[in-house]
């Protein structure tokens, strides 16, 4: 149990006008992996993702974290988000904001650190991906790129105990994918626990311990890399792969 | 936010406790005093035949006399909602008035009489059909035109419609004896017609709950009737009436023929007229001013719980009655509110006019603030607020620091907008007999018969403070601009 960040059981989310997006989805997030989640649009794969932090509240079903059900209404959405960061497609940086109080904010005001050592925190992770010159200037003044890195470092100063990605190069140039890859791919090697939805299969192929693939609402196989990517048992997903690798 | 709130709380409890302190008590009169010799202003005090008559039976039975001005169609409404004891306007006794107020023994008896230009084709009454008729609104000739003759121009006061009879845009105009000779001296080129209208009689009205009050009155009345005090007042007011038109007479046809310059100092200089200007544009500033941070308060209120409404689903009952005021305040004139609250809301509290006024102007403003803040908050990606939630940062937490500011940055040229449209809108306040810059332009006009430079003069000052103001928002958006 103490192994799973995350335990689904069951997770319908139906939307309004009927569309079925997630189909009795039963998974789990592993502490200290590095999971993908990948399949054509449509599948489900983002609505799965942000359902992971109750972005979008599921219709049914039930989601645990570290053993505790978060979809039970009592539970303190708040606090239980604080320790799950999320990446956006488009950054969602806060643009009346400078880079530094963009990443200090949530940490100050919800109470998990002290000013100065939010403060301090933000300085070394501006420094750690060579962006401490930016510290004072708005997110307006950034490249695609590195509005991603921040995004990535400001889920990171809260000490998340899982980092959510939903497609966090899709909405970048092709020449700035790489500079938010290589800085997933050195949070991965140190450890973070990681559930990512992409559209780079190659690097999924290259940095996941396990994958997801899904279509139609459901998981269709999951397992490492190669069994999942490379020699897959399923029609759909030979199909899938055969197109996009 | 909340130091706003306290100070207009601060404010409307330090208004509330300075009306009046005296040990007598006090007897409150409402005219409008534009009607010479009964009842006109010299410089900030109001005088004539009524004030005097009312001045010394408030003497007789011991009360302290405060005089009203304020608009005609309200005297007797105000009496009706105690807001004033009596109302004294020069008011004629009618068979409808009688229904809803009662009226003293009469003290003068009067007569409609009909002004028209020297060389008017008009000669008598029966003429009168097929021409344009001006009168005073509310006024008895009003009433007996509209019943007998036809569907007449009305004007705010005598003098507006004797200068639109001069200037040619009326054919006749038909208003009480007395004052028709006052503004017979002033003017050139005018006649009467050689047969009065009507004959009426003037009293004072007094509302009916209060029979003791009108008990005093006409045992008062009588006793100046029997001692010949009545007489000699209207007399003293009379004479002294048509040696200030001889006055103005003079000043009057220089006016027209010489120029500017004495127009200027007619209008402006002559008795510190400039002083009624720029009292009402203090009065002017001071309830936009207060009204604007009401509504900014309400705006912002309203906005947060119907956004947060639409956007979560939460707050649906708070929601509701937010729609409803929305709904009722932008669907209805604002001077119909101002009065609502005047008469209908605050009817018998006795309650400054000013804070009046900012309540309702505050009010008012608050609806349209609202919408703009809404749309502000709206118009913000929901990615913003996502990435808040989704760092453990609750609702309102978002919203204060992410949504709210951007928002406000966005709709800062539309609520500019909407303080310049409050600034003007403040201009009905002379509705509820407030002497703000257009009423002060307004009585300037009653007093000088001369439109062009009052009203010009109010529209500059208009003018100029609107152009102060977008000024100031555009430095605001160019330094909030900086900050991105």
């Amino acid at each position: 149990m103490n192994e799973n960040i995350f335990e689904v059981k069951g997770l319908v989310k139906e939307f309004q006008g009927g569309v079925k997006a997630l189909n009795n989805v039963d998974a789990e997030v592993r502490k200290g992996e590095v999971l993908f989640i990948v399949g054509p649009s449509g599948s489900g794969k983002s609505t799965f993702l942000r359902c992971l932090n109750l972005l979008e509240t599921p219709t049914s079903g039930h989601i645990f974290f570290k053993g505790t059900d978060v979809t039970d209404k009592k539970n303190n959405i708040n606090k239980f988000r604080q320790q799950v960061g999320m990446v956006f497609q488009h950054f969602n940086l806060f643009p009346n904001l400078t880079i530094h109080k963009n990443i200090t904010l949530a940490p100050v005001k919800t109470g998990r650190l002290t000013a100065k050592e939010a403060s301090d925190k933000a300085d070394m992770l501006l420094k750690r991906i060579g962006l401490f010159d930016k510290r004072d200037s708005y997110p307006s003044q950034l490249s695609g790129g590195q509005k991603q890195r921040i995004a990535i470092i400001r889920a990171l100063a809260m000490n998340p105990d899982v980092l959510l990605f939903d497609e966090p190069t899709s909405a970048l140039d092709p020449e700035m994918v790489g500079e938010v890859l290589s800085l997933m791919k050195e949070l991965a090697r140190e450890g973070m626990t990681m559930a990512v939805v992409t559209h780079e299969i190659g690097f999924a192929a290259e940095v996941a311990d396990r994958i997801f693939f899904m279509d139609h609402g459901q998981i269709v196989i999951s397992g490492t890399p190669d069994e999942v990517i490379r020699n897959p048992d399923n029609p759909r997903a030979k199909e899938f792969f055969s197109k996009v690798l | 936010m909340k130091r706003f709130s306290c100070f207009i709380f601060l404010l409307s409890a330090l208004l509330l406790c300075s009306c009046g302190k005296s040990d007598k008590p006090k007897l409150t009169m409402v005219t409008e005093a534009t009607f010479p010799p009964y009842e006109f202003r010299t410089g900030d005090k109001v005088d004539g035949i009524d004030p005097a008559i009312i001045r010394h039976i408030a003497d007789t039975l011991g009360y302290e006399l405060k005089i009203q001005d304020m608009s005609f169609d309200s005297v007797i409404t105000a009496v009706q909602s105690g807001k004033a004891d009596v109302a004294a306007s020069g008011i004629t006794v009618t068979e409808d008035r009688k229904k809803q107020i009662n009226f003293t023994v009469p003290y003068v008896t009067a007569q409609q009489v009909v002004i028209v230009k020297d060389n008017s084709p008009i000669h008598t009454t029966e003429d009168l059909k097929k021409y344009t008729i001006g009168v005073q609104h509310g006024t008895t000739g009003d009433l007996f035109v509209t019943k007998n003759i036809k569907e007449p121009q009305r004007f705010a006061n005598g003098a507006l419609a004797v200068t639109a009879l001069v200037s040619g845009k009326l054919d006749a105009v038909v208003i009480d004896g007395e004052p028709a000779q006052v503004y017979l001296s002033q003017q050139t080129g005018l006649r009467l017609l050689p047969r009065p209208l009507t004959s009426e009689e003037y009293a004072f009205a007094i509302s009916k709950k209060n029979v003791k009050l009108l008990e005093d009155f006409n045992r008062v009345l009588n006793e100046m009737k029997a001692n010949g005090l009545l007489d000699s007042i209207i007399r003293k007011y009379k004479e002294q009436n048509t040696e200030t038109a001889a006055d103005l007479l003079v000043e009057d046809s220089k006016y027209f023929w010489i120029g500017v310059k004495e127009a200027f100092e007619l209008n402006f200089i002559k008795d510190k007229r400039y002083l009624y200007l720029w009292r009402g544009f203090l009065v002017t500033l001071y309830i936009s001013f207060f009204a604007v941070l009401m509504g900014l308060v309400i705006g912002f209120v309203v906005a947060l719980i119907r956004s947060t409404a639409i956007q979560t689903g939460r707050y649906k009952i708070p929601d509701f009655f937010c729609r409803m005021y929305l709904t009722v305040i932008r669907g209805t004139p604002v001077v119909v509110q101002l009065l609502i609250i005047y008469f209908v809301i605050f009817g018998s509290w006795d309650i400054d006019k000013v804070l009046v006024a900012v309540i309702a102007f505050g009010i008012n403003s608050g609806a349209y603030v609202a919408e703009i803040f809404r749309a502000g908050i709206m118009s913000i990606d929901k990615g913003q607020m996502e990435a808040g939630r989704s760092l453990g940062l609750s609702y309102f937490q978002t919203m204060r620091e992410i949504v709210i500011p951007q928002a406000f940055k966005n709709v800062l040229p539309a609520l500019g907008n909407e303080f310049i449209v409050l600034l003007k809108e403040t201009s009905v306040s002379g509705y509820i007999a407030l002497q703000d810059l257009t009423k002060g332009g307004d009585i300037i006009r009653s007093q000088t018969y001369d439109a062009f430079f009052p009203l010009i003069a109010v529209a500059l000052i208009y003018l100029a403070v609107v152009i102060f103001l977008s000024s100031l928002m555009g430095k605001l958006e160019k330094r909030l601009k900086e900050n991105e």
